[in-house]
């Protein structure tokens, strides 16, 4: 706890430090700055809803992370998990001819299959060929965008599609509006509900247990009779399907289609909400809400005080930086 | 000539154009981790170089100084993740993803704040042909002056033990730390010539998402590569010549996508050929403390 | 007039933590003298060397050296992928113009070998060097350096008896050219063939100093393992049918592998096996627990174990390994007590309920554990890592010894804790036995040992060299097959 505390004043200290003095850089007051920023994410109902969106759009690339983080491997290809579930929910939903009700679900379920088995690959190739994960998904991130764009425009093309992007979906394809008059879905509620539920599998299941220890303690794991290689796999297709997830509920949820750019980062500022968030869901979903202010009230900083929207990006990166500390006694080779 | 003659000529031209970014961030990365610093943040060095380097190119009008600007923006960068690594003994992974970020963001920042528009930058004075055709023969040059400072010169080898047994490199009397914290800052510089050359000598202008994630491609030619120079180069030359095939085969029917692919396939494919055969620099990735 | 000493040490102490390593130490090292130090693992020899090297500072005292001290490190302190020339002159390389002058190094270092008689190739690659020439590298390294002192830490652990007596033709040759000579050694043999002094450390101190001349290696080991017999703790009868049998054991290469060893325990018996570190004992316990490949058989209540089998299956087993070290091997340092208490038996009913952990069953085994072993402060929530060492241990005691288990390998279950922790452990691992258990006791202290065991095996160089039922335990002769004599 005391740790979590720590973090999270570092992260702030960043936030408001460095982004004062990109402010003062730019000749606006760090005063007018942040007061457009928080403005324009929290001034109002549909500010707060867009602002609890992007927070959603954080919230399951974040947790897929931070999963994998436990596990001791870095997830550093939510970014194309995040694309290939988005896609796979932007063809299914309008190619399958299933009710509304039995649709959603079959769509979620598929787009985190997808997304899943791209995390699993990165673990299979680490698992068995001993490949660095981290440029492993570093690579596959472009490969998907790649692959996704060839699958939309070539074989998967549906009818009505624009260039480089799925037709619109279906109303029985787009998840239930929560707060009328807005863009925010039930893919809130579906993130809190899983994070509540990694929050239940690290606490409570043999496999969160197992998962942790192999994070912490490789060697007492393994002579606690816990297979490293099987653990490895199943987390990152773990972790995978989770961020895929994610990619489905934005195409469902917000752009109602999907192409290549449905996410401007999410996968690497997941890194560090996860990071802020001292890897427990519980507090990862309040790092996630403070990231989303961040994304949301940037634009509007942009256009009411005259900010660059990308300072944000800038500090994200740092908070990166400044978290980076070894969290375990866990020693990683990175080849 | 023949027409295939000249089209292969055209190839390896643009496999040369294609690789140069691809050899100094991988003989950057080459010089880091056989100190045994692992350095992720490649992709934002050569960011920090392209992007410091067009900064001063338009200042004064002297693509020159911008060169020379990159390179000390690259290093600075790497000053970073070398201090944090050395005296902070943070994870090396993680931190130079931050910086990558970081680099990103503050390019994207910093077009708006100095050139006052998004997304690229205006044209700037470039080094022109001549200057890339410099810079792509001082890429193989510097190759092979890092495999003679490497494994010819009394520094080499004490960087170069630093990454395999940084211990046993004290017992010697050599400031493991130290060492390790110059040869990243100095890989830096190298690799930002790559970003250099994006900027100023493919093109004569800094835009979003340039660097297109060769940073991490490079980082696979330095395994590929086995950590030497020679063999770093090699691989990026392979990479590179993935991504100049994507323009002769463009009218072969072949999606467009898979040929863009091609370059991070061959990079996956080679990590998973040979993480398993090859080994890193013993201690490379590793914190070193001293008890 | 006698020559002044090239090296002297006075009333140097040193403690890590709350373990006092070296206390009030005075020795000294006369110019061409071999000088033999000997102790049982964790007597403080080591530490004391490298403080007499310079790489760890003392507590208390002083050192006086009369010109370089040399340090060839038990464990070499090389670096293997690099070449002989370049370890040697790692540091110091012959330079012309900005490179590195290769032709005068390997002739420098060429000179060198010649000159104290040890033939190495200087272009050789360090791994590929048998771990003789390595370790005349380690030795020219040293010796690079021309210094007054030369300290040898266990320089023959990891030889072949021929190599042995190479290695002391060169070290005669050095003594005969003045070099003063510190050996740290606990192969009697050895010393009584070279040396001229002997001080023997026990627990830190110095308990006896000899004239070589003058002495055995018998007096020698007793002194090395004190005088001392524990009291005989009562016994239960004990019904001979054994439980765990090693045939034929080996695994590993080079130093500390297993060649062919050998064993039985029976139930309802604590077999302790004796030695000193670094001769088989770690590939044993993990050959048992299946961390490490091995060939040879392994048998438990008459079942074979399959050599392939992994740890979870030798958990189901009911073989049960108290590591030896418990911070990385056997603990989650920053979880809780329950959760390290669950640790290697959470995919069993009843601590598994399906795919969740029954809360209230892993409550209900720390519990048992904190108050068998009057674990402190019994607190089921408290972080292990914060934890003192004799009561991290009892955690990890306790959970081995849970749930009956048939076999259980102990290794140096006592090491590092406090009398307290230390006895009640001891205990512990009685009642098991009395229990039916087959306990397995591997230490590097005799004492231990001789307060549990009800028989001793002697483990050297990989096998079993002697076996001692309790009523023959004789600590002169045990001491001595440690030893390798």
């Amino acid at each position: 706890m005391r740790r979590t505390l720590r973090d999270a004043l570092i992260a702030l200290a960043v936030v408001f430090g460095v982004g004062s003095i990109a402010m003062l850089l730019g000749h606006v007051s760090p005063v007018v700055g942040f007061a457009a920023l928080f403005d324009g994410a929290l001034g109002n109902q549909s500010e707060l809803a867009e602002t609890l969106l992007q927070t959603t759009a954080l919230l399951f690339p974040a947790l897929g992370v931070a999963l994998a983080f436990r596990a001791g491997l870095f997830n550093i290809g939510a970014e194309g998990q995040i694309v290939l579930g988005g896609m796979t929910a932007g063809v299914l939903g309008v190619a399958l001819p299933l009710p509304g009700p039995l649709l959603v679900p079959t769509v979620l379920i598929a787009a985190a299959a997808a997304g899943g088995a791209w995390g699993g690959l990165a673990g299979f190739l680490k698992a068995r060929f001993g490949a660095n994960e981290v440029i492993a998904t570093l690579m596959l991130n472009t490969i998907a965008v790649l692959f996704a764009t060839y699958l939309i425009g070539g074989p998967f093309k549906q009818p009505g599609a624009g260039a480089a992007e799925t037709p619109q979906l279906p109303p029985a394809a787009w998840l239930p509006v929560l707060v009328p008059g807005t863009r925010l879905s039930v893919s809130f509620p579906i993130a809190l509900a899983l994070g509540a539920a990694i929050w239940y599998v690290f606490r409570q299941t043999v496999f969160g247990y197992e998962l942790r220890a192999a994070g912490e303690a490789p060697e007492a794991a393994r002579r606690a009779g816990i297979d490293l290689g099987r653990t490895a796999f199943t987390t990152m297709a773990l972790s995978g399907a989770i961020a895929g997830l994610g990619g489905a509920t934005i195409v469902m949820g917000v752009l109602h289609r999907f192409n290549t750019g449905l996410s401007p980062g999410y996968g690497f500022i997941a890194i560090a909400v996860a990071l802020v968030g001292n890897l427990e869901p519980p507090f990862i979903i309040i790092a996630a809400f403070g990231f989303g202010i961040l994304q949301s009230g940037a634009i509007a900083m942009q256009a009411e005080a005259n900010v660059p929207r990308d300072v944000v990006t800038l500090i994200e990166g740092l908070v990166i930086v400044a978290l980076a500390g070894r969290r375990f006694a866990a020693e990683r080779r990175a080849a | 000539m023949s027409a295939l003659g000249a089209g292969l000529v055209a190839l390896l031209a643009l496999t040369l154009v294609k690789a140069t970014p691809l050899i100094y961030a991988a003989l950057g990365g080459v010089l880091s981790e056989r100190s045994g610093v692992v350095n992720i943040g490649l992709e934002g060095i050569l960011v920090a170089g392209a992007f410091g380097s067009v900064v001063a190119s338009a200042a004064t009008g002297n693509p020159l100084v911008g060169a020379f600007a990159g390179v000390v923006a690259g290093a600075l960068l790497a000053a970073v993740l070398a201090f944090a690594a050395t005296r902070l003994g943070v994870d090396q992974i993680v931190a130079g993803t931050g910086l990558n970020i970081v680099a990103l963001g503050g390019a994207a920042y910093g077009l708006v704040l100095i050139f006052g528009q998004p997304g690229a930058s205006p044209e700037v004075p470039s080094l022109g042909r001549a200057g890339e055709a410099v810079l792509i023969a001082l890429a193989f040059g510097l190759a092979a002056a890092l495999w003679f400072a490497l494994f010819r010169t009394p520094w080499g080898l004490r960087v170069r033990s630093c990454g395999e047994n940084p211990r046993a490199a004290e017992i010697a009397g050599i400031d493991a730390l130290q060492t390790r914290f110059w040869a990243v800052v100095i890989g830096g510089a190298i690799a930002a010539l790559g970003g250099v050359y994006l900027s100023l000598a493919e093109l004569d202008l800094y835009s979003d998402g340039m660097t297109a994630g060769r940073g991490y491609i490079a980082l696979a030619a330095v395994i590929f590569g086995r950590w030497n120079p020679w063999g770093a180069l090699g691989a990026a030359l392979f990479f590179g010549f993935f991504a100049a095939l994507q323009y002769s085969l463009q009218r072969s029917g072949i999606p467009s996508e898979l040929m863009q692919a091609l370059p991070y396939l061959a990079a996956l494919v080679a990590l998973a050929g040979f993480a398993g055969r090859v080994r890193a620099p013993a201690a490379n990735g590793v914190p070193f403390e001293r008890s | 007039m006698a020559e002044p000493a090239a090296l002297t040490l006075r009333g140097i102490s040193k403690r890590f933590g709350s373990i006092v390593a070296v206390d009030g130490v005075d020795i000294d090292v006369a110019p061409g003298e071999i000088h033999a130090l000997v102790g049982e693992n964790g007597a403080g020899k080591s530490t004391l060397a490298a403080i007499a090297y310079g790489a760890v500072k003392p507590d208390a005292g002083s050192i006086e050296a009369r010109g370089t001290v040399g340090l060839v490190h038990q464990h070499f302190a090389l670096i293997e992928r690099l070449r002989v020339w370049e370890n040697i002159l790692l540091g110091r390389e012959p330079r012309a113009g900005l490179r590195i002058d290769r032709s005068r190094a390997r002739a420098v270092v060429g000179d060198l070998a010649r000159r104290h008689g040890l033939a190495v190739d200087p272009d050789a690659v360090v791994e590929t060097l048998p771990v003789g020439i390595k370790q005349r590298v380690e030795l020219l390294r040293e010796l690079a350096r021309e210094p007054a002192v030369l300290l040898l830490d266990e320089p023959t652990a990891a030889l072949a008896p021929s190599e042995i007596d190479a290695f002391f033709v060169t070290v005669r040759a050095l003594a005969q050219r003045g070099t003063a000579i510190l050996i740290v050694t606990h192969k009697l043999a050895e010393v009584m063939g070279y040396s001229g002094r002997v001080t023997v450390m026990r627990r830190g101190k110095i308990v006896a100093r000899f004239r070589t001349a003058e002495t055995s290696a018998a007096e020698i080991a007793r002194a090395m393992v004190g005088g001392e017999i524990p009291a005989l703790t009562a016994r239960a009868a004990t019904q001979p049918s054994p439980r765990l049998v090693v045939r034929d054991l080996r695994a590993g290469t080079g130093a500390g592998a297993i060649a062919g060893a050998s064993l039985h325990v029976e139930a309802g018996e604590i077999v302790g096996i004796a030695g000193i570190e670094g001769n088989g004992q770690t590939l044993l316990a993990d050959a048992i627990g299946g961390v490490v490949p091995y060939t040879g058989e392994l048998a438990l209540d008459g079942e074979s174990l399959p050599a392939g089998q992994s740890p979870a299956q030798r958990i189901a087993r009911g073989i049960r390994i108290i590591p030896q070290d418990r911070r990385r091997e056997a603990l989650v340092l920053d979880w809780n007590i329950i959760d390290n208490v669950a640790l290697g038996r959470q995919r069993e009913p009843p601590l598994r309920r399906g795919a969740v952990i029954d809360r209230a069953v892993a409550g209900r085994f720390a519990a048992d554990v904190i108050e068998r072993f009057d674990v402190r402060p019994p607190n089921p929530k408290a972080i292990v890592g914060a934890l003192s060492g004799g009561n991290q241990q009892k955690v990890v005691v306790g959970r081995a010894l849970a749930g009956s288990p048939a076999l259980v390998v102990a290794y140096q279950p006592t090491r590092g804790i406090d009398v307290g922790a230390a006895t009640l452990v001891g205990s512990r691992l009685i009642e098991a036995r009395n229990a039916g258990a087959a306990v397995l006791l591997i230490s590097f202290e005799l004492d231990e040992i001789f307060a549990l065991a009800d028989r001793v095996y002697v483990m050297f160089g990989g096998a079993i060299v002697g076996e001692f039922a309790r009523a023959d335990i004789d600590r002169g002769r045990i001491g001595a097959l440690m030893a390798g004599t």
